[in-house]
């Protein structure tokens, strides 16, 4: 028995030269827990050559939709980069991961921390309803370094807003904060030098963070993970896992090449 | 790089490490799970799954404990040990063998 069930590309967008997302069919079979992920590839060679990404698409949408970085030698990304309508896809039978509702502890207000392709998992967060029935606020944050790699911008600050079915809840809860490193934005600098000096708190009108009322959930590079976990310790956070929800959960945004 | 199971899973065994593993590379034995290097993905979920805390990354694989990476390596491509994917009830006398030291000597290879 097969691992992987093949999957038809259904549309490609390239956000820039660095970035792009695409979607595919998704069996019927397929079931997977809002912000987990699923390991997906290519034949090459006559083997399967499989990554780890985190789903975009609502649990509840009949679509797959993946966000990716593209690398010119990256074993993966320099093939998946020129995906086609109607390529085949390989997608595994066991998504996973933690950053899962049920791996929390309920709260009032959920953070939700990427950098770089990291938002990937909380595009499928913002659009489920548990998650706005379970908390108070969400708030997403978004660090990059140029403009241009905010991906899905115009839909989470537009499209969303509108949405057919979740729009009161999205206009009532969510907050939205993207960052830029390198050149002039709204908002400007890192992530955890925005929450260390106060800044992402006094911009959105929330206290600063505390595991009494605040939950949350990172994904992004390592560095940035480390960085992260270590704010999140020295305020008295706790790393929730399946089997002893906490504070917060963590995954790295996986691939990097 | 991967990650490593240590000794402190021999003759417990949980097995909740397994149930989140994305590409399945965990092997069992008769009491005792490894994990197979070339297959593990570096995602770090079982990390923090495991009750008795028997996982670590290789590079940080405690001073004492380096022979379980070999261990894993090893043990994992043997046809004896066989994949498992999912979550199973641990050891029976699990609770008993939880935080015992030098459980190396317990190890049953599983003819390997």
């Amino acid at each position: 028995m097969s691992n992987f069930i093949e999957e038809t590309v259904l549309s490609v967008l390239h956000w820039n030269n660095t970035l792009f997302s695409f979607t595919t069919s998704r069996d019927a079979g397929l079931r997977f827990k809002t912000g987990q992920f699923v390991m997906i590839g290519l034949m090459v060679d006559g083997k399967p050559l499989m990554r780890a990404y985190s789903v975009v698409s609502a649990y509840y949408e009949d679509h797959l939709e993946f966000y990716s970085i593209k690398v010119q030698d990256g074993p993966l990304t320099s093939r998946l980069q020129h995906l086609q309508v109607g390529d085949k896809l390989l997608v595994g039978k066991k998504p996973t991961g933690s950053l899962i509702i049920d791996n929390l502890l309920p709260g009032k207000n959920l953070y939700l921390l990427s950098t770089g392709t990291g938002l990937a998992p909380f595009m499928s967060v913002i659009r489920d309803p548990e998650f706005y029935e379970s908390f108070e606020r969400i708030v997403l944050t978004h660090g990059v370094r140029w403009k241009n790699e905010l991906g899905y911008y115009h839909y989470i600050s537009h499209e969303l807003q509108n949405h057919e079915y979740l729009s009161d809840l999205v206009k009532e809860k969510l907050i939205y904060y993207p960052t830029v490193t390198r050149e002039p934005f709204a908002r400007q600098g890192r992530l955890t030098d925005l929450i260390e000096n106060g800044q992402l708190f006094s911009d959105i009108g929330l206290p600063n963070l505390d595991p009494e009322h605040d939950r949350v959930m990172i994904c992004g590079s390592p560095s940035m993970l480390k960085d992260l976990v270590s704010i999140l310790a020295e305020r008295g956070f706790t790393e929730g896992t399946s089997h002893t929800p906490g504070n917060y959960v963590i995954e790295r945004a996986f691939v990097e090449k | 790089m991967a990650f490593v199971v240590l000794e402190e899973c021999i003759r417990c065994k949980h097995t909740d490490c397994v149930e989140v593993c994305p590409v399945d590379c965990f092997y069992e034995g008769a009491n005792f799970l490894v994990i197979n290097p070339d297959e593990c993905i570096d995602c770090a979920l079982c990390e923090p799954e495991c009750p008795v805390d028997a996982i670590r990354a290789e590079e940080e694989v405690p001073v004492g404990q380096e022979s379980f990476i070999v261990l894993n390596a090893e043990l994992s491509v043997h046809p004896a040990w066989t994949r498992i994917t999912h979550k199973k009830e641990p050891l029976p006398d699990h609770e008993a063998w939880t935080g015992v030291p030098n459980k190396l000597a317990q190890l049953d290879r599983n003819g390997a």
